[in-house]
C-alpha cells in the first residue's frame, strides 16, 4: 500500500513540547506513526520568553518523533496560541457585475476582502473562517455558484493575532532547520479532530485548557461563531497551590497532577494529605479541603469568563452538544462537575475521533491540538493539492496580479 | 429552619452574660460599666495581661498563658486560637448555666478574631443562645486585618445564633468625620453597648406583643451585611417625639434615610404600664413613613410594672436587603409623605431642636431623589500591594480580564472581595 501524504504537527506548549506524526488517508482517517514529546522549558502562557531553551525542547521533541516514525521530518505544521490571539465576526459584501449569476470570480473576490478588516497596527490575519453567504440579504445560501443576485454578502469569522509574537514561534522552529507549513490557532486545530459535522451543527464548544493558556472555540449551526484564548491555565493552579499551600512550585505540581481535585463533595475537613520530605523540602501535612477549594475556585472562575464570552454570541442552552474538554488540565478530577455546574449544559471530554495508531496516544487529551493539525493539514491539502505554503503564496499573488 | 432553645420555652429566669474578648472587646466593655448601671455579668478575656488587671469586669480570664505568656497575640489569630485552645476549660466553666451569651469584640486583630469563634463555638455547646456583636476593623487598618476579620466573621457565623456587625467605617463615617479620635471612638463604644443592652431586653422581657426568637433570628443571621441600629429614651411628657427623634437620629440609621435599604426590621418598644396603644401607634407610624413599601416589620412591645421606667425604642435592621424599591417610586411615594407629614403638631413644650429629624428625612430625599445615598457600605478598594501574590507570574505580561488580574490566586481575591 503506498503511503499517503505524511504530515507533521508540533505544538509548543507550556508544559511540553509534542510533535505527532502521522498520514492522513483519503477517508479522512488519520494513522498515528509516531509521537515525540519533550518537556517544554522556556515558554510561559503559550508563548515562548526563553528562546533558546525553547529551541532546545522543539529540537529534542522533533528528533524523538523522528526516532519513533521512521520518518525524516522536513516541515511541520505549527499550533500558536497565546493571549494575543483575538477573534471578531466580519460581514463584507460584493457586487455582481455582469448577468447578475454569480461566479467563482465573485466568491474568489469575496475571500480576499481580508485586507479591508480593520485590525489592531501589529495584528495579522491568522484564519478567515466562512460563515455562510447571503444572496441580496437572503440568508441561509450554503454554495452561492450559479444563484443568481445583485449584491453578494457574507460573514466571516477572523482570527487574529500580533506579527511579531507569531513570528517568534516559527523562528524557533526555523531555527534548527525545520521548515514551517503554516500556522494554525490551537482552538482551531484540536477542533479538527474532535468534533465532527453533526457536533458542529447543533452547536458545541471545545475548551482546550492547557499548561498556561486556555483556547476556546464555538461552533454553532456548523459555523466557527466565536474563537479565543484565555490565558489561564494548569500552571496557575499551580501557582495558586504554592501560594496557597506555602509549598515549592515543583511539589505543588506533583500534588496537582496526584492528588489534584476540583470537587467540593464528600470532603470531611478533616483529611490529611501528607507529603513526603524530599530533597530540599521537609515533608508537610496538608488540608484535602484546602486543596480542592483552591483548585475548585480557579477553574470555577475560569469557566465562569467563558461562559460569559460565550454568551455573548451564543446562548449556551442552544448548544446541542453541550461543552467538550479536553487539555491537559481536563485530567483533573471533578473537572467536568465544576464545568456543568457553570454552564448547566453536558460536559463531555474529547474523544479523538478517526485515528488509528498507538492507543495510549490519541486517547490523551494533551495531544488532541497535534492530531488536529495533521488533520487540519490533511484537508488544506484536499482544497490545495500539492501546494505548499510558499507556492499558495506565490499562487494568490500572481492570481491578484492576474486581476489587475 | 431555626430551632427554638428548650430554655426559654418554660424557664422565666434568664442569666445573661457578656463576654468581653481582646483588647476592643474590653475596652468596650470597661466603658459601659463605668458609664451605666451595667445590667448583666461580665466576663473579660484577654490575653494581654496587663489589660486584664485593668478591666472592671467582675469576671476575668488570662487565656494562654503557656502561649502567650500574657504579652498578647502580636495580631496573629492563628496564636489566638491557641490560646483560647488552652483555657478552653476555665472558659467553659465561667460560661456553664447562662442561657444568653453576648460576645463583644473588635475584629481584625490576634485575640478577637482568633477566639471568638470558638468562645461561640463553647457558648454554643454549653447550650445559650449566643448573640455576637462585633466591630470589623477601619480600611485604613491595612487588608491583612480586613482579611482576619472577614474569616474570623464566617466562622463566628457557624455558631452564633445572631450577629451584629458593626463596620467602623461607617460609624466613623456616619457618627462625624471631624470629631475627635476620643469622641468618636466614645460615640461607637456607646453604640455597641446600646445594642447589646436593647438586644438583652428584647430577649428577656415579657409583654403584650413579644418578638418572637426567630424573628429576631431573621433580622440579624445575615453577618455578612452591616446593621442598622438606632435606640432612644425618654420618660415623661411628649415621651413618643422625644424617644424617636433620639432613636432616628441614631448615626447608623443615618438620619432614618437607610431605613429605606432594611429588608427586615425589627421594632422593639419597652416602656412603664401607663404605655398606651395610641402611643404605640404613633411610633409605629412614624417609622413606617421611612421604611420601603417592601419591608418586612417585627413589632414587639412589652412592658414593665415600675411606673417610673422611660419608654424606650429600639429599631435594629440589616442594610443591603433584597428588596429595594427603584428610585422613582421612592419618590412619588416621599412626596405623598411630605404632604401628610406636614401638619403634624410639634410639641410646644419643646424649645430645643423643636426640628424632629424625622420631618425632614422625607423632603430631603424628595427634592433630591438621586442623592440618597445608594449603599451604605462603605468599601474602599486597596491596591494590590503585596509583590508575592501573583508567584511564577511575576515578570511576565499578566493576564489582565475584566480588570481583574487573573495571575494573583483566585481564592485570595474571592476572599479580599468578600
Amino acid at each position: 500500500m503506498a503511503r499517503e501524504k505524511i504530515h507533521v504537527g508540533l505544538e509548543i506548549g507550556t508544559t511540553k513540547v509534542c510533535a505527532v506524526v502521522a498520514e492522513c488517508r483519503r477517508d479522512g482517517e488519520v494513522r498515528l506513526l509516531g509521537v515525540g514529546e519533550s518537556p517544554s522549558r522556556g515558554v510561559r502562557k503559550g508563548e515562548i520568553v526563553d528562546f533558546q531553551n525553547a529551541s532546545n525542547c522543539v529540537h529534542d521533541a522533533l528528533s524523538d518523533a523522528e526516532e519513533r516514525s521512521d520518518h525524516e521530518i522536513k516541515s511541520v505544521w505549527l499550533a500558536v496560541t497565546g493571549s494575543h490571539i483575538e477573534s471578531s465576526n466580519h460581514r463584507r459584501s460584493v457586487t455582481i457585475e455582469g448577468g447578475g449569476e454569480i461566479t467563482e470570480k465573485e466568491i474568489e473576490d469575496i475571500a480576499s476582502k481580508d485586507k479591508e478588516v480593520s485590525l489592531p497596527k501589529d495584528n495579522d490575519i491568522l484564519h478567515s473562517i466562512l460563515q455562510q453567504y447571503y444572496v441580496d440579504g437572503r440568508e441561509g445560501v450554503i454554495d452561492p455558484i450559479g444563484i443568481g443576485g445583485s449584491k453578494l454578502e457574507a460573514d466571516y469569522h477572523i482570527i487574529h493575532g500580533v506579527v511579531n509574537r507569531i513570528q517568534s514561534t516559527i523562528r524557533c522552529v526555523r531555527k534548527i532547520g525545520i521548515d514551517v507549513e503554516d500556522v494554525v490557532v490551537n482552538s482551531v486545530a484540536s477542533a479538527q479532530i474532535i468534533l465532527d459535522d453533526q457536533k458542529k451543527a447543533s452547536g458545541v464548544v471545545v475548551i482546550d485548557i492547557g499548561g498556561g493558556v486556555t483556547d476556546y472555540i464555538v461552533y454553532h449551526n456548523g459555523v466557527v461563531r466565536q474563537s479565543g484564548v484565555i490565558a489561564i491555565g494548569g500552571d496557575h493552579i499551580t501557582n495558586d497551590l504554592c501560594i496557597g499551600l506555602r509549598i515549592p512550585i515543583t511539589r505543588a505540581e506533583k500534588l496537582k497532577i496526584e492528588e489534584g481535585s476540583a470537587s467540593l463533595e464528600n470532603l470531611s475537613g478533616a483529611e490529611k494529605i501528607t507529603l513526603k520530605n524530599d530533597t530540599g523540602f521537609s515533608g508537610k501535612e496538608i488540608d484535602r479541603s484546602m486543596l480542592n477549594h483552591i483548585i475548585h475556585s480557579r477553574l470555577h472562575e475560569l469557566f465562569g469568563i467563558l461562559r460569559n464570552r460565550i454568551q455573548d454570541v451564543v446562548p449556551i442552552h442552544l448548544l446541542g452538544s453541550g461543552i467538550i474538554l479536553t487539555g491537559g488540565c481536563s485530567l483533573i478530577k471533578g473537572v467536568r462537575e465544576v464545568a456543568e455546574s457553570v454552564f448547566e449544559v453536558p460536559v463531555h471530554f474529547a474523544h479523538a475521533q478517526s485515528v488509528t495508531g498507538p492507543t495510549s496516544a490519541f486517547d490523551n487529551p494533551q495531544l488532541s491540538t497535534c492530531i488536529g493539525l495533521v488533520k487540519y493539514a490533511h484537508a488544506v491539502d484536499t482544497d490545495y493539492p500539492q501546494e505548499s505554503f510558499l507556492n499558495r503564496f506565490i499562487n494568490s499573488i500572481t492570481r491578484k496580479l492576474h486581476l489587475i | 429552619m431555626i430551632t427554638y432553645p428548650r430554655y426559654l420555652a418554660g424557664q422565666s429566669e434568664t442569666q445573661s452574660l457578656l463576654i468581653a474578648l481582646g483588647n476592643a472587646g474590653i475596652n468596650i466593655m470597661d466603658r459601659l460599666i463605668a458609664q451605666t448601671a451595667f445590667p448583666m455579668e461580665s466576663l473579660a478575656i484577654n490575653t494581654d495581661q496587663q489589660s486584664i488587671s485593668n478591666t472592671l469586669a467582675s469576671n476575668k480570664i488570662s487565656m494562654g498563658q503557656m502561649t502567650t505568656h500574657g504579652l498578647g497575640t502580636g495580631g496573629d489569630p492563628e496564636i489566638g486560637l491557641d490560646a483560647v485552645k488552652e483555657s478552653a476549660g476555665e472558659i467553659q466553666r465561667a460560661i456553664g448555666g447562662k442561657n444568653i451569651v453576648f460576645i463583644c469584640a473588635g475584629l481584625g486583630g490576634g485575640t478577637g478574631s482568633g477566639a471568638a469563634p470558638l468562645v461561640a463555638e463553647l457558648a454554643k455547646q454549653n447550650g445559650a443562645l449566643v448573640i455576637a456583636v462585633v466591630t470589623s476593623p477601619f480600611s485604613f487598618e491595612g487588608r491583612r486585618r480586613a482579611q482576619q476579620a472577614a474569616t474570623s466573621l464566617r466562622e463566628i457565623t457557624r455558631f452564633a445564633d445572631a450577629i451584629l456587625h458593626f463596620e467602623n467605617d461607617r460609624m466613623a463615617e456616619l457618627i462625624a468625620p471631624h470629631a475627635e479620635v476620643g469622641e468618636t471612638f466614645s460615640v461607637c463604644d456607646k453604640l455597641l453597648f446600646r445594642a447589646i443592652s436593647s438586644l438583652n431586653r428584647i430577649v428577656t422581657s415579657h409583654g403584650p406583643i413579644p418578638v418572637s426568637l426567630p424573628d429576631m433570628l431573621a433580622v440579624l443571621r445575615h453577618s455578612e451585611d452591616s446593621c442598622l441600629f438606632g435606640c432612644g429614651e425618654a420618660a415623661g411628657e411628649d415621651r413618643v417625639h422625644h424617644v424617636l427623634e433620639t432613636a432616628l437620629r441614631s448615626p447608623l440609621l443615618d438620619r432614618g434615610r437607610l431605613l429605606h435599604d432594611a429588608g427586615r426590621l425589627l421594632v422593639h418598644i419597652s416602656g412603664p404600664s401607663s404605655l398606651s396603644m395610641e402611643e404605640v401607634a404613633e411610633i409605629m407610624k412614624e417609622i413606617s413613613k421611612n421604611l420601603s413599601p417592601s419591608a418586612m416589620l417585627n413589632l414587639g412591645v412589652s412592658v414593665s410594672q415600675d411606673h417610673s421606667s422611660p419608654l424606650s425604642v429600639a429599631i435594629i435592621g440589616r442594610c443591603g436587603g433584597e428588596k429595594r424599591a427603584t428610585p422613582t417610586i421612592k419618590a412619588s411615594t416621599d412626596l405623598s409623605y411630605l404632604t401628610q407629614s406636614a401638619p403634624t403638631p410639634q410639641p410646644a413644650s419643646k424649645p430645643q431642636q423643636t426640628e424632629a429629624p424625622f420631618f425632614e428625612i422625607p423632603v430631603a430625599t424628595a427634592v433630591h431623589p438621586t442623592e440618597k445615598p445608594a449603599a451604605p457600605k462603605v468599601q474602599q478598594p486597596l491596591l494590590p500591594l503585596d509583590p508575592v501574590t501573583r508567584g511564577r507570574f511575576d515578570k511576565i505580561e499578566p493576564t489582565i480580564v475584566e480588570g481583574e488580574d487573573l495571575d494573583v490566586p483566585t481564592f485570595l481575591r474571592m476572599k479580599l472581595k468578600k
